[in-house]
Order: structure tokens, then sequence, then C-alpha cells
């Protein structure tokens, strides 16, 4: 009994395949089916849920614009719950079970990495929408043709954040600096290359001291008065999500930034800014997502479209996904039909008009395959509705520049 | 190590306060939480693997209640009351069907109830974790004591956590509720042949036990993110202070409640990255010197 | 006995005929390798609950041991294959060696707490240990596996095959150990530790040497993980997966020597089947947990063995 099932799918697997040959004759209204392996459930559900959901927004742009030669995109969203065992599971059913052509990975980076070694071996053309952190495609022995990353990435935070915090902190004469991450790669990573390009930017810069919460501690006081006991002109974190609210409400509380100024490099989210009951005024930010900046007409209809449908505003993981829809439907109307080769040849070095580019653009950088181009800068918060203002919108050309210098250092080139 | 910090720290009066305020208010949480285990524990004869589960629907009918009544004695209120309701419908539909059972059973409708909360809590309150916020009213500056810094809302947390102690320790110790408590704990045989129902001791005190993890929950809403999945994190520390204070011993519980309380927040100055460590090395220290614990009676 | 070899060797022989039968397709493939992974998972914790009466809740630490040292051997260059597998148990032996020694001297309930906090100091120190571990985005860059003895494990169907004769290889170690005078010292260590203390039976030496061997099955297991997904994760030494392990044995039977592989059979199949069905997999895996434990309060196999026992009495 216990073996029937698999069985069974198994066949209808194989029923798919044969009954849909890919000998060129696809039945007109066939949909091409997209495996999403994302998150859904426990702390970080808003990850799955804000990248379905802003996804789900572009298919049926895509589908009602005709799809591709009348195939519409069909998406197959399963949650791993955070499991990367269970997110590989899922990739690999997806592709030969469910007769999914392409993934969409959703995945947060534990997952993400994952995905990436069952499409290594597949050859799914794949495109990863979540994962940040930066040697996914910066570093060579990580690449291959048919992975590509539709997300920020860290390295670009870093560089735009040390840039713009040290032009503040010449401002304001701002020298005794202390940082407090989550205790994981993420957390020490981009701290370290923050610490690194603020230096860079500002020599005079000294980090005093250092704090290092558990990820998801429940509680921060400890690391608070810590930062205190150290009196630090500036903090620099780059919490995020509950950890950043849980954060920010204790550290008022404790009348922290009424001394010290704070770069949270996580805070410009809706799910963040409006679960602070009282955003303190001037807290310093990168956008993750702000639906007026860039403050073009196609992002704030984004934005307006999302919150009609669902109720509440786009997260930074929800442009990314947007992004990643219409990039992969360009690639197979571009190359007219989903053969993975010829779809990823197209979506090598492709540039699209987008509402979330810096310069109206993105770039689905050739030489990494990783998206470029977008609307990166960091402004300053007030306690209303639009929640930040000031933004300084960062420099590619430096970012660029910074960015060749860093894969140089670490032998990535 | 950054033992010169943590020296400076101790003698110097503005760190000791700042410290020793943290450390108190982190402690007495904690021990909100881990008195209702070691009671469950001491009375029941059950580990409350779903212990965490209570602190975090404390904290999210305190969320709800406050979301209606913008009031935040209702909401604590809420919190407490609303997990000790939860608790009495576990302890009478599911955990007294296995009382008396070996720890794989407890062990595995515990983590059954967990899955179901977590799953409930998403479904009903959204999968986003949510924020309740320092009320406006307790929205004050800090006490500057001796230089040191001691928020407004760390004061009343303290304040009320304190109360509550003392109403544990005066209801266990000085009432008839408190005497047959500690009797059913030691001979359950008796108390019944002395024509006490035993069920209803049981019961209550199972819901008290989920009523003080509410409370903790409800009570740190404001200052801590409301998530499905919150209670986990809780529930280890928790087992750590039962370990260290004894099973059962709500003194016990409470003097290792202040211990972590207190390794946590000098910790961080002077060990920031052993923190975690020092505090699994306090509990191995305990169970190799004196494994029944600090307050515990009998021997493991 | 010897029927449950041979029901076992029917499974792996059930598996490898499919490979013929060309039904072999890559989501049965990995169905055999997620189920000779938990299987022995299982297998090894019922050692701990269902032989020796100790309820581990930190079975994941050896799980996440094994996979880490074989992936950090394989990615430092130059081991074969068995030689790595070998170095990996034998290092998650010594972990449970060190950690058994703190623990299982402890009363039942305490052992249950201790377990599990080890295994959250471990899952800790993944997560810190950057430099070594990679942290939360596990062991990057995928694991080689360079062939040996004509044994290709980057392919879907060798990697089944190795990982079903693994199980089955561990399933017969673990019969006849169970079956030495050692396992019937830890029967009765679980029955009756006093009679066997009076015995002269050194209880802290017979459960430490069985919480040993279990958690080097355990590594065992882990390493086919680690080959399975081609990384390791934090999330292998999570709690959540001693509750997975301890689900399985429970929805198997713990009193049946294979049990846990039925319940392991079972939980997969329950668990790919829910999550395709709906999001909420902890509300109906969590409700089917209860519906189990509270209503047969027993495992199937436990279950069945007992009501086949009950009508062979009634019969005449």
């Amino acid at each position: 009994m216990s073996f029937t099932l698999p069985r069974r799918a198994a066949l209808a697997g194989a029923a798919a395949i044969t009954g849909f040959p890919r000998l060129g004759f696809t039945q007109p209204r066939q949909p091409i089916k997209v495996g999403v392996p994302t998150i859904l459930s426990g702390r970080v559900a808003q990850l799955g849920i804000s990248s379905r959901n802003a996804m789900q927004i572009e298919v049926d742009r895509f589908n009602a614009e005709g799809g591709l030669d009348g195939r519409p995109i069909e998406l197959v969203v399963r949650d791993s719950r955070g499991t990367p065992a269970e997110a590989a599971r899922l990739a690999r059913e997806m592709i030969s079970s469910e007769g999914c052509e392409f993934l969409l990975d959703a995945e947060a980076s534990s997952g993400g990495f994952a995905v990436h070694e069952v499409v290594r071996e597949t050859g799914t053309l794949t495109l990863h929408v979540n994962s940040e952190t930066s040697s996914l495609t910066a570093d060579p022995r990580q690449r291959f043709w048919n992975a590509f990353r539709v997300a920020r990435q860290g390295i670009h935070d870093s560089i735009a954040g040390g840039d713009y915090a040290s032009k503040v902190a010449r401002a304001r004469n701002l020298r005794r600096w202390m940082t407090v991450a989550p205790d994981y790669a993420y957390g020490r990573d981009t701290t370290a290359e923050f610490v690194e390009y603020l230096k860079h930017f500002h020599s005079e810069v000294q980090v005093v001291g250092d704090t290092w919460p558990r990820l998801f501690q429940p509680d921060y006081t400890e690391n608070i008065t810590r930062l205190s006991q150290g009196r630090p002109q500036a903090i620099y974190s780059c919490l995020w999500a509950g950890d950043l609210v849980t954060f920010v409400e204790q550290a008022s509380l404790f009348g922290l930034f009424a001394n010290s100024a704070f770069f949270a490099v996580n805070m410009a989210d809706y799910t963040t800014l409006q679960q602070i009951r009282n955003l303190p005024r001037g807290v310093h930010s990168g956008n993750r997502y702000l639906k007026n900046f860039p403050n073009v007409p196609g992002n704030l209809d984004f934005a307006t479209e999302y919150n009609r449908r669902f109720n509440t505003f786009p997260t930074n993981w929800s442009w990314q996904s947007a992004t990643a829809v219409r990039l992969l439907g360009k690639a197979m109307r571009d190359a007219g039909g989903t053969t993975p080769r010829a779809v990823a040849a197209k979506l090598a070095g492709m540039r699209i008009a987008s509402p979330f580019g810096a310069d109206g653009h993105v770039t689905m950088r050739a030489e990494d395959q990783t998206l470029v181009g977008y609307a990166i800068g960091w402004g300053v918060t007030i306690p209303a509705d639009p929640f930040v203002e000031n933004m300084q919108p960062s420099n590619w050309a430096d970012i660029f520049r910074l960015e060749a210098e860093w894969k140089r250092n670490k032998g990535w080139n | 190590m950054e033992l010169t910090e943590l020296a400076e720290c101790v003698t110097s009066l503005s760190c000791l306060v700042t410290q020793s305020a943290a450390g108190l208010t982190i402690g007495m949480l904690l021990f909100l939480v881990a008195s209702g285990l070691t009671l469950i524990f001491g009375v029941l004869g059950l580990v409350n693997f779903a212990h965490g589960s209570f602190y975090m629907m404390g904290a999210y009918f305190a969320l709800a209640a406050y979301g209606v009544t913008e009031s935040f004695a209702v909401a604590v209120l809420a919190g407490i009351v609303g997990a000790a309701l939860l608790g009495l419908v576990f302890e009478r539909f599911l955990l007294s069907r296995i009382y008396g059972q070996d720890v794989l059973m407890q062990l595995l409708v515990c983590y059954g109830i967990i899955l179901i909360l977590d799953d409930a809590v998403k479904i009903i309150w959204g999968a986003d974790f949510r924020s309740m916020g320092v009320p406006d009213s307790l929205r004050h500056p800090p006490f500057i004591i001796a230089g040191g810094v001691v928020p407004y809302f760390y004061a009343i947390l303290f304040a009320i956590t304190a109360v509550i102690a003392a109403v544990l320790a005066f209801g266990m110790g000085r009432t008839r509720f408190g005497r047959i408590v500690r009797a059913a704990a030691i001979n359950p045989g008796m108390v019944g042949a002395l024509g006490i129902n035993t069920t209803l001791v049981y019961a209550s005190v199972f819901a008290i036990g989920a009523g003080l993890a509410g409370a903790a929950g409800a009570l740190s809403a404001p200052i801590r993110s409301v998530v499905a999945g919150a209670g986990v994190s809780i529930l280890i520390e928790s087992f750590i202070v039962t370990v260290i204070g004894g099973m059962g011993s709500i003194g016990g519980a409470l003097a290792a409640s202040l211990i972590l309380g207190f390794t946590r927040s000098f910790g961080s100055i002077g060990f920031p990255l052993f923190v975690e460590g020092a505090m699994f090395i306090i509990m191995a220290l305990v169970l190799i010197l004196r494994p029944s614990g600090l307050g515990g009676r009998r021997g493991s | 006995m010897a029927r449950d070899i041979l029901l076992a060797g029917v499974i792996l022989a059930g598996f490898l005929g499919l490979e013929f039968t060309g039904l072999g397709s890559s989501g049965l493939l990995d169905f055999a390798i997620r189920f000779a992974i938990f299987g022995l998972l299982a297998m090894s914790l019922n050692l701990l609950i269902g032989t020796t009466g100790l309820v581990s809740f930190g079975h994941a630490a050896y799980f996440g041991m094994g996979a880490y040292s074989f992936g950090l051997l394989m990615q430092s260059g130059g081991w074969s294959i068995p030689a790595a597998i070998a170095v990996a148990i034998l290092a998650t032996a010594l972990l449970a060696l060190v950690v058994g020694a703190l623990c299982v001297r402890l009363s039942e309930i305490y052992f249950a707490f201790l377990t599990l906090a080890f295994q959250m100091l471990l899952h800790s120190l993944i997560l810190s240990w950057i430099g070594l571990t990679g942290g939360d985005q596990g062991l990057m860059g995928g694991i080689p596996k360079p062939a040996f003895w004509g044994i290709e494990l980057a392919k879907p169907a060798h990697l089944a095959g190795f990982g079903m004769f693994c199980l089955l290889l561990s399933v017969v170690l673990l019969r006849q150990i169970i079956r030495s005078p050692f396992g019937a010292a830890l029967r009765m260590l679980r029955d009756n530790p006093d009679r066997a203390g009076f015995l002269g039976l050194s209880v802290y030496r017979y459960r430490l040497a069985a919480f040993v061997i279990a958690g080097a099955f355990a590594g065992l297991s882990g390493v086919l993980m680690s080959l399975y997904v081609s990384g390791a994760f934090p999330t292998f030494a999570f709690w959540t997966t001693s509750g997975e392990a301890i689900f399985m044995i429970m929805l198997g039977g713990i009193q049946v020597f294979l049990g846990p592989l039925v319940g392991t059979a079972i939980f997969l199949l329950l668990n790919d089947w829910i999550t395709a069905l709906t999001e909420h997999h902890g509300l109906f895996m969590g409700t089917i947990l209860l519906i189990i434990t509270l209503g047969l309060r027993k495992g199937l196999l436990d279950f069945v063995m007992e009501w086949r026992a009950a009508r062979r009495r009634a019969a005449p």
C-alpha cells in the first residue's frame, strides 16, 4: 500500500511527458508550468507570500497579453517550510513529476543554495529571486549557464550604504561607530563589507565595538545596554523584519537613538515600517521597497495594484519577483519558445524597462548572470506615510567600480 | 573575551545600574515562563514541551485585545486569561489522557500542539510578524539613576512581574489551594482519598502554568515582535532555568532566572560571543555538582 | 525475526527492480533516497527509544554532525568517499560519547531536556561558526562525489542504490546488536533498571554504549543526506528534525523492529501529499499526530501486531 502513491504519481508524470512530447507540436493552450519553491510558513512566511503575490500579478498580466503564443504561464508554488532538504526535494519533484519547465526560486539564501545544486544537475533554467548572498553569483565556482539571480546583492547594498554613511558621517562628524547584527552569514558578511566601504570613503571612522545577537533572538536588551555603554556617535545594523522592529522598540526605551545616529539598511520595507508603532524620526535606511522610490508612475501603479488585490503593500521580495517574471516572459517571447538554452541566451545581458530601475531600466548582467541597475538609495525615516524622505540615489558607476575591485581581491575574476 | 571592559563596568556605578536593571527585567520575564513550566512538572509530572506556545498565544491574545481596547491592562489580562483557558482546554481534552505515560507520549502530544498552534496563529493573525508597540501612556523618558539608564517601561515590567511572583509565592505557600497542590505533587492518591477532586487540582495547575507563560508573552508583546514560532526559543531558556533551579522548585526557578538574566546583561559586556555558551556551562556545572538543581528536593 | 530481514530484502529488491521495469523515474528514485536517509535515522533513534527506553529529543545533532563532517572532508579535497564516511561516523560517535557521558546518567525527563539543549547548542554553533560551516547558507558549492568501486553517487540511481544498501546493512547490524547479549541487557535496563543494577550490569556504560551506537548510525544517515542535497544545512541539527524522527517512529511503532521503517514510509508519503495539497502543513500533521498518539496510543505496526495477537488468543 505504501508504494502506490509515488508509483501513481510517477505514472502520471510519465503520462504528462509522453502525452505532450517536446517534438514541436505544442498544443496551443498548453500552459507553461513554472515551479516556485519558497517559504510560506514559520517566521519568514512573508517572504513566500509577498513573492507569490507579486508573481501572480505579473503572470496574470503576461497571460492577459496573450502569453507565449497563446500559452499561459501557470505557477506551481510549494512550501518548503524553510528546510533546505525539502526545498531540494520540491525542486526535483517540480521538474521531474510536475512538468515544470522553469523555476523561480523564491527560497531564502540557504534553501536557494540547495535549489541551486539541484538545477546544476538537472539543467533547468532557474531565476533566484530572493537570495542576496553575493557569492551565489559573484563566486565563479557557483556559476553555471542556467541559473540567474534577480535580486539585490549584498555587496551592492554595502557599497551604497558605505558611500551614503560616509557622507553623513563627514557632515555631522560621526567618528565613533558600533555595529549590531544577527550572528549568521548574512549579518557577518554585510556588516564587514559595510564597515570596509565606510572606512574606504571616510578613513577617520573608527568602529569601537560590535555586538552579535543570535538570529531570531527574542530580546535585545543586553545588546542595547552594551551599545549604550560604548557611547557611539553612530550605530549600524543589518537586523531585519521582526528582529529589527524588536530592536528599535527596545532601543527607543533606552533612549539610544537620542545620542547615536542609527543606520539600518533594512528598515525601509513596508512590513517593517508599518509595524513600528512610533517610528523614530531620522533613522537612516537603505531602500528595500518603497512605492515612491523610484518616484515613477509604474512603481506607484504596482504598489496600488498589489494593495488592491492583497490589502497590504509590496516587500523587497515583491519587486524582485515581479522583475523575474517580466524578464522570463520577455526572454521566452524573444526566444520564441521555452527551450532552456535559447531562453538563457536571451536572458544573459537582457535590459528591460522597469519601474524598479535606477534609470527606468534593469539589466541582467551577462558576465555573472545577476541583476544590476535596480534602484538603490538611502533616506531618512519620518513617522508617517511615506515613511522615508530625502532619498539619495546611489551611483551605479561607483558600485560597479568597487564591486570589480572587491571581486579582484577575492580572486573571483 | 573583553574582561577589562567587564571590570570597568562593575566598578562604574552607571554601568552597574543599567546592566542590573536589564538583567532583572530579562530574568523576571523568563521566570514567569519557567515557573509555569516547573509548576506543571512538579504537580502533574508532565514535561510541557508546548509551554512556549502558551507564551506565544499570550502575546497574540494581548495584541488582539489591545487592538480593540487600546488598553495595556486589558491586553495583559486578556493574555493571561486567554492562555489559561487555552491551557485548560488542552489539559482536559488532550494532556489528561496521557498522565502517567512515558515521556515519549508527552513529547508527541506536545509536538502536535506546537504544530497546530503555530499554524492556527498564522491563519488567524496572518503570516507576518506583528508588533504592539509600547502604549503612548507608558512611553516616558528613561529614569537616569547614578548615570545608569533604566527605561520607564522596564521598571513597570519589573514591578508587574514582581507582583505576580509574590502572589504566586503567597498562593503556593500560604493558601489552602497551595497546600493541596503541594500535597498533590507528593502524593496524589492521598489527596484524592481525602475527598479532594484531583482532576480539578490538575486542571487548575495547568491553567495557572499556561497563564504564567501567557502573562510573560503579553507583558513582552510591546517590546518584542509577536510572531508564529516565537515559543521555541523561549522554551529552551526555560528548560535551562528549570534544570538549574531544580524541577518543580519555584524558588529555584526564580534564582536560576535571575542568574541567567545577569549572565545575559553582564555577559554582553564581558564575553559577548559566549553568552549562550556560558548559560550551557552553568547548566552543566549544576548537573555535575548538584544534579537536583539549586532548589531541588529529590535526587534526579 | 528472519522474516523481518526477508522483508527488508524484498523492499530493497523492489526498489532495485524498479530500475529494470522502467519505472525508475527520478521522482521514485528521490523517494528511495529519502526513505533510506530517514529510515536509517528513525531506526537508529529507535535503538534508544524502543530498545533502551531513552527518549532523546536531540538525535538530529548526530544527523547534522554526520552531514557536516562528511561534507567538510569531501570539500577539503583528496578524500575518497568510503574514507570520508568512516571518519564522519567516527566523529559523530565521538560527539555522542561526549554528550552521552553527560546525559545518560540522568532521569528520563532530564535526559530528554538535555539532549534537546545540546542539540540547540550545536545548531547555534553551526550558525555562528561561519568560517567553517558557512552559517545559515550551509556548505556551499556542492559536495564532490568521486566515483569509487564503480559507484558514481552523482547519478541518482546509484545514490538510491547506495542509500538502500546502507540502510539494509545498518538494519542487519542493528538487528544483530539487539539480538546479542548486549541488546538483551539494554532491554532489561529499559524494563527494570534496578534489577539490572543488582545483577551487576553497569547501567551507565550500557546506556552510553547504546547512545554512541545510535549516534553513529544517525551520523551515517546524515552522510547520506549531505550526498542527497549536495550540501549540509543548519536545519539538519534543528529540533524539528528530531521531532520528525520521533514522529516517524511513533507512526510505525516502537515495539516492532521494522516499525520505524514503516513509519518513515508513511511519514514521507503524508508529508509529500500534504505539501502538495495545502500550505497548512502543521495543522494537518499535528492533527494526524494527535489522532494517532491519543487514539491508538501506539504506532500502527504495534497496533496491528497486538490486534493479531489478540485474535490468535481469541481463536480456539
